[in-house]
């Protein structure tokens, strides 16, 4: 009696074990997040629609009035340069890790002169940058993300349908660019 | 021997069933820290951050999500009426109250599979604070029903539990710790189809 409470004392320790085990390499294993449902869509530096017109997001969880393009960059190839033109009520930039974990985000209010142009660096390109700074990117703002591999998320709000063009063709402006 | 044998098998047994299985069970329900809740409405701040805990961050990377920035936006939802009944496709309900300060919010609902709901008759599925009909007060109402109503509606069809989803874009609650003191509209209920 006294060894099959052993056995269900040891059990429940083991269970107690391999619950943390599983729930920390669940992220580790997930085929499931975001970068794989991008990576099936474009490769690295080509900008993606989150919400295709006519298909299911790829997001689950985006605005219905929110149009979002993504891009995939890894920084061991060189710091990634994101830009745009024009003007739109409202867009905010996101920077994602290779897990899709939300690293940095920043909006247009936040811009000086509402520009879109960003660099996403690591900090020891920064460095570099700082030193050496190629004369294009003066009005630039910088993202410091400690991250290889990781996700560039650019929204902008529509508040109608009318104004789906606009921001439509704002978002194939946006350019994800190896700098 | 075969005693022990057997008492091993139940041990293993015991803490792979157990553990694989309460981590799922953990993750297919909402378990997690650090949720603000405010009324019926709750968010998540940390989701999908790096400083989300363990059960968020396992649930997080199952469903495809990017998830808002502080800078970007707070997402809060709301799965019951200030009753604490479920909220249900076939009730009208009315959001009344104060909306805390954001440069814009929207609204929209999302069914039983978390899916966004469309009307078929091609209304937006969603309602802005930009373009709201509002009180000589600056206070806003909003109805949520499948049947037409007068001012601000939120169309809704089908049957079943559903879920509203009011994210804040652009504000400054999103990065203060003092997240539970903000006020949130009530979700009353008006009234149900028979």
């Amino acid at each position: 009696m006294s060894r099959l409470l052993h056995a269900l004392v040891v059990g429940l320790v083991g269970a107690g074990i391999v619950h943390i085990v599983v729930l920390l390499l669940v992220p580790v294993y997930s085929e499931r997040d975001a970068w794989s449902a991008l990576s099936q869509q474009a490769n690295f530096y080509r900008t993606v629609r989150l919400d295709p017109p006519g298909a299911p997001p790829l997001i689950g969880s985006l605005d219905p009035l929110i149009d979002a393009v993504a891009c995939r960059f890894d920084l061991r190839d060189g710091v990634v340069r994101v830009h745009g033109e024009g003007q739109v009520p409202y867009w905010s930039i996101s920077v994602h890790d290779r897990a899709g974990l939300n690293v940095y985000s920043f909006n247009d209010r936040s811009s000086p002169r509402g520009l879109f142009d960003f660099v996403v660096a690591t900090p020891a390109q920064m460095i570099g940058l700082r030193n050496a700074l190629p004369p294009e990117l003066d009005d630039s703002i910088f993202i410091e993300a400690d991250t290889a591999e990781g996700i560039v998320v650019v929204r902008a709000f529509v508040p109608d349908e009318s104004w789906e063009p606009t921001i439509t063709a704002w978002l194939r402006g946006v350019a994800c660019t190896l700098h | 021997m075969l005693k022990s044998i057997l008492l091993t098998a139940v041990a293993l047994a015991i803490a792979i069933v157990g553990g694989a299985g309460s981590v799922w069970l953990a993750l297919e329900r909402d378990f997690g820290f650090d949720t603000v809740t405010i009324g019926n409405w709750v968010a998540f701040p940390q989701h999908g951050t790096p400083q989300a805990d363990p059960y968020s961050r396992a649930r997080f990377s199952r469903e495809a999500d990017l998830a808002l920035g502080r800078a970007e936006g707070l997402v809060f939802t709301a799965r019951r009426d200030a009753d604490g009944q479920l909220l249900s496709l076939e009730c009208a309900y009315r959001i009344e109250g104060e909306f805390p300060p954001s440069r814009f919010w929207t609204l929209s609902a999302r069914d039983a599979e978390d899916a966004l709901i469309v009307t078929d008759g091609g209304r937006a599925p969603a309602l802005h604070s930009l373009a709201l009909l509002r009180h000589p007060d600056e206070a806003a109402d909003v109805g949520v029903s499948a049947h037409a109503a007068p001012g601000n509606w939120l169309a809704v069809q089908g049957s079943g539990p559903f879920t509203l989803v009011l994210t804040l874009y652009d504000t400054a609650i999103a990065s203060s710790a003092r997240i539970g003191e903000v006020e949130l509209p009530r979700i009353v209920r008006e009234g149900c189809d028979e």
